[in-house]
């Protein structure tokens, strides 16, 4: 696959889900596009379907209704084909508590076969900052240290695309701007596409597209340009 | 304070009602209620024999005392007697072979007078499917009643008559009830009866007969009676009504046996409580720290969990009771084959005690959780704090259980040993073996990356817990491994008797004539004589001076056996099939001929060192003998083998008649000539092999049956402690699998993964059951089963392949759960 032209589109999209013999919608007629290299942010009050419009984008859920496409050199592909180029990062951070950072951002490329995974991740723990807590497990991090290591394992495979669901939500006001510098400029450097999802309207303004879900509607709220430091 | 307390309860009933369907608790049930039921089912059953044993004594001993002896009673004894009680009998009893045509059958023969019975009934009938009917007396001269199974066996119907010794003897009854039938035990011998004096005519070498003598005694008489035997009849055997019954001890002994080897069960259902103790506890402390949060206090979360906890075992204890009755009436209807009259009788206060002792065995497994409640605090929801576990704790307490049981049920220090030791020495194993090979995989795979190289570099990493798993995997197959391998090897065993050098047919007891006669009839025969060894019959009495009674009271099957006379072997070079253990041999031509060697597991049995002095009655002499060594069999040279020898100079001074047992190689055309040596020596015992293979079976046959049903058991452990392990670490699994989805892997990759931890965790595991089964073999097989120890390595690492291709089966089978993960269950919302 090419760097530059992947774009993943929703084509009225719904979701819905049954609980005690009663269909509760999440949303319906959602219409989306999301390209490599750009930013979106998507907000909302809980329970409006944030994380479950994460799950369509990634291909990694079907939609109810409606359908999901990956174009890829003016080539229409499913949803599927995206997987081994995806990154997650989340709001519990979800570290392996077993492992040391180092071992944490290896992980994925040691998974993938792919030799110098070690210092591959060492590199990218350095450029997250943490090149002095390599060989400390999570227990032994702060919260904003671990978001950093959360960054740098989502990142350190080179994905298209990551997804960030409220990367932010567990971490002090400082923390939380240093997370949100850190992710913003090493997406833009890797010219990875960054979906978040974030009640942070601070976060969310931070992204070149602002998507906010209410009561089962889809607004585009604002794009612009960004301009991001080096990560 | 009373609503208070009602409103702990409720809340106990209901978390009780939440919890009781999750995964780990339902694993939890069955593992208590499998313990639970074992233990309950083995008391009523021992129970139920022992109370039968009572009942057996109390009816079947024809008499109030019963002394018992291979001397007639000199006149001065009987003087003693008769002044002891006025009523007594006495009958005369031998082992022989009776033949008719060319049938032969041994048999115990007894003879009376008319004024037997003593006490109780004597019942005959007239034909095999006759009346029955009570007689007061038993047959006249010239007759003889067969039991049922004699007459079918010697192929002769009643009328008919019968040589013995040469003397016709007319079959008139067919005899079913004899009112001391107790002093036969358990035994299955057929038994006739006739009159003593056509007994007394057959001329019976006067050392081969039994006598009993048959005392009505009241309590006084009976303990004046203890008295007068103690001191004047030590080599006597002695019975009475207030006593216990001569089998109590060895089923005693059994059930101590079943009850010591159920300490693997409990090893097993330890490593399973203990890791389902982890999940629990994190779920209870998670639980006390919100109460704590709503004001309430460390006590009353604990009374809430103890509650809960007490609430089911409350519901399984009437499962239990049912499950148990109806194992033990099984238990029972089999046992029936072997004790006649046994009947189940289900007593709900012996289940009820052992519902409360194995309970108390899982309130020790349950206090880490207790005790972490009671150190629970706010910290654990407000900084993410978790509080310890106790895992130390928690596997002390696990270590503790199984020393009571070990300690409750042991009465042979080596078998104890021995299986403690064999546990003790699998378990370090597994864990070094664990600790060493994860953590040479990890360091060799580093520079490495793929599935194979993270899925080592993770369980070193979670070293601990995967121990356990491990632990738990290796023991299973270990005791699988074992119990099938001795399954196999007994069967083979005895398969390759028909092949072995001994002989085909074994002499187990020949007078000095009666050997002599037939060496002559086998050299006239061309039949090799394989072996030959001489003994005299020795009565053990005393050891250092102290009775036998009171010198050792715990049972065992050495004491058994000492009770009765031994056969005592003279040599001057330790034989080919032993070897010393301990002690010195005694030199070629010693000036000390009171030296003895005793075998070593009898020196273990009986708490005997080198150096102590038994004590034995010799005929009529008593004779002090100092034990200078002990020795074992060593297989390879032959099966005669004695628990007791001494020099063969000691024979110049003890007047005693000597005996042979022998064995010989009998062609085909040989074996129906043996109908003439039992008529001219109706006393010689011979089994062919055919016969001995015959019991041997029927031996099997029980032992499998006993091994069958506790393989089944540890089988049914087995699968719960893989679950249990799984259900342990499933959320962590769930998260790990969630984690790699999210890096854009697929499940495949997860299942890949969790294949590879299970094959290493198998790997590991059997090499720990291998070693495990191989030393267990080492120690136990000579001692304890009698067996040559020759482990078929290519058989035992096909076996485990099965049993690991089965453990890794269920691992990943129920390793499903985790696999249906996915990276929703990471996000932070719906």
């Amino acid at each position: 696959m090419s760097k530059l032209s992947n774009r993943i589109e929703l084509l009225n999209v719904g979701q819905s889900f049954w609980m005690k013999d009663q269909e509760i919608h999440l949303f319906s007629d959602v219409n989306l596009a999301i390209e490599q290299g750009q930013s979106y942010a998507i907000t909302g009050p809980s329970g409006t379907g944030k994380s479950s419009l994460l799950m369509l984008l990634s291909g990694m859920e079907t939609p109810t209704r409606g359908q999901g496409y990956l174009r890829h050199n003016n080539k229409t592909l499913p949803l599927t084909e995206l997987r081994e180029e995806l990154g997650f990062i989340f709001q519990q951070f979800h570290l392996l508590p077993e492992l040391t950072a180092l071992h944490n951002v290896a992980l994925p490329l040691k998974l993938r076969g792919i030799k110098n995974a070690l210092t591959r991740a060492e590199r990218c723990l350095k450029k997250v900052g943490l090149e002095h807590r390599l060989n400390h497990k999570p227990q032994e991090l702060s919260g904003g240290e671990q978001q950093r290591v959360a960054i740098a394992r989502a990142l350190v495979f080179d994905p298209k695309f990551i997804f960030a669901d409220e990367p932010t939500g567990n971490l002090d006001r400082k923390s939380a701007q240093d997370v949100s510098d850190l992710l913003f400029s090493c997406c833009e450097e890797n010219h990875a596409g960054l979906v978040l999802v974030t009640h942070s309207h601070e976060l969310a303004s931070r992204a070149q597209h602002v998507f906010s879900m209410a009561d089962g509607e889809f607004k585009h709220q604002q794009a612009k340009n960004m301009e991001v430091a080096a990560c | 304070m009373l609503n208070k307390s009602r409103n702990i309860l409720s809340l106990a009933w209901l978390f009780y009602q939440q919890e009781k369907n999750y995964k780990h608790q339902r694993y939890m049930y069955w593992i208590q209620a499998t313990l639970m039921t074992f233990i309950v089912t083995l008391s009523l059953s021992s129970n139920n024999i022992q109370q039968f044993l009572k009942y057996n004594l109390d009816n079947l001993l024809g008499a109030d005392v019963v002394i018992s002896q291979s001397q007639r009673l000199n006149d001065t004894q009987l003087n003693k007697l008769k002044q002891l009680s006025s009523k007594w009998i006495v009958t005369q009893q031998v082992s022989t072979t009776l033949t008719h045509k060319e049938q032969w059958q041994q048999i115990k023969l007894k003879a009376v007078n008319a004024d037997y019975p003593l006490q109780g009934n004597l019942r005959i009938s007239d034909s095999l499917n006759g009346v029955e009917k009570e007689v007061a007396s038993g047959p006249e001269q010239g007759e003889i009643w067969l039991d049922s199974r004699a007459l079918s066996s010697l192929s002769i119907k009643i009328g008919e008559t019968l040589l013995v010794a040469n003397r016709p003897l007319r079959v008139t009854n067919v005899l079913l009830h004899e009112p001391d039938r107790l002093m036969e035990g358990h035994s299955v011998e057929m038994r006739a009866l006739l009159h003593q004096d056509d007994f007394s005519q057959f001329g019976f070498a006067i050392d081969l007969i039994r006598y009993r003598y048959l005392v009505e005694a009241d309590k006084q008489q009976t303990n004046q009676l203890i008295q007068w035997q103690k001191q004047a009849l030590p080599a006597a055997q002695f019975h009475h009504k207030q006593g216990a019954h001569p089998l109590a001890s060895f089923w005693k002994r059994t059930e101590n046996l079943i009850g010591l080897v159920s300490i693997v069960l409990f090893f097993m259902a330890a490593i399973a409580i203990e890791q389902l103790t982890q999940v629990q506890m994190k779920k209870e402390q998670f639980f006390s720290a919100v109460c704590l949060s709503l004001g309430a206090s460390n006590k009353s979360t604990l009374i809430i969990s103890i509650v809960k906890w007490s609430i089911s075992l409350l519901f399984i204890t009437p499962i239990v009771l049912i499950v148990s009755a109806a194992f033990h009436w099984l238990v029972i209807s089999w046992l029936a084959t072997t004790f006649m009259a046994l009947s189940w009788d289900w007593q709900i206060w012996v289940a009820l005690k052992s519902v409360g002792a194995t309970s108390l065995f899982f309130v020790i497994f349950r206090l880490p959780i207790w005790l972490s409640l009671r150190n629970a605090s706010l910290a654990y929801l407000i900084s993410n704090i978790k509080p310890s576990k106790n895992q130390w704790l928690s596997k002390l307490c696990a270590i503790l259980v199984l020393f009571i049981v070990a300690f409750s049920y042991s009465d042979n220090a080596l078998l104890t040993g021995m299986i403690l030791t064999a546990i003790t020495a699998s378990v370090v194993l597994i864990l070094a073996v664990s600790w060493i090979s994860l953590t040479l995989a990890e360091r060799g795979s580093q520079g490495f990356s793929g599935i194979a190289p993270f899925a080592l570099y993770m369980m070193k990493q979670r070293l601990i817990t995967k121990s356990t798993q491990i632990l738990g995997v290796g023991l299973c197959a270990f005791l699988l491994l074992f119990t099938i391998m001795l399954l196999r090897d007994l069967g083979s065993t005895m398969a390759d008797y028909q092949r072995q050098h001994d002989g085909n047919l074994m002499i187990s007891q020949a007078s000095e004539d009666q050997m002599r006669h037939v060496s002559h009839w086998a050299s006239t025969q061309d039949i090799d004589i394989r072996q030959s060894k001489p003994y005299l019959f020795a009565k053990l009495t005393a050891v250092n001076d102290q009775s036998l009674d009171k010198y050792n009271d715990s049972p065992s099957e050495s004491l058994a056996t000492f009770k009765r006379a031994i056969r005592l072997h003279w040599t001057q070079a330790i034989p080919s099939n032993n070897e010393v253990v301990d002690g010195q041999w005694w030199d070629s031509d010693p000036d000390n001929w009171q030296q003895i060697s005793v075998e070593q597991e009898v020196m273990t049995d009986l708490g005997l060192d080198i150096g102590d002095k038994m004590r034995f009655q010799i005929h009529q002499h008593v004779i002090d003998f100092s034990i200078v060594a002990s020795h074992q069999y060593k297989s390879g040279a032959g099966s005669i083998t004695f628990w007791v020898q001494m020099p063969a100079t000691a024979t110049k001074h003890i007047n005693a008649p000597h005996y042979h047992m022998a064995s010989l190689e009998l062609k085909q055309e040989h074996w129906p000539q043996l109908s003439q040596l039992w008529q001219a020596h109706p006393t010689l015992r011979m089994i062919s092999l055919k016969e001995l293979t015959e019991r041997f079976d029927k031996t099997l046959a029980m032992v499998t049956q006993v091994i069958s049903i506790f393989s089944g058991l540890i089988i049914v452990l087995a699968t719960i402690v893989i679950l249990a392990s799984i259900s342990a670490l499933e959320s962590n699994e769930k998260k790990k699998n969630s984690i790699i989805l999210s890096f854009g892997l697929t499940k495949s990759t997860c299942l890949k993964l969790n294949a590879i931890e299970w094959l290493v965790t198998g790997g590991i595991a059997a090499f720990g059951a291998i070693f495990g089964t191989y030393i267990t073999g080492l120690m136990m097989y000579q001692s304890q089963f009698s067996l040559p120890y020759n482990p078929d390595i290519l058989w035992l690492l096909s076996t485990l392949l099965v049993i690991l291709l089965f453990v890794a089966g269920v691992g990943i089978g129920a390793s499903k759960a985790s696999l249906k993960s996915s990276v929703r269950q990471l996000l932070a919302e719906n």
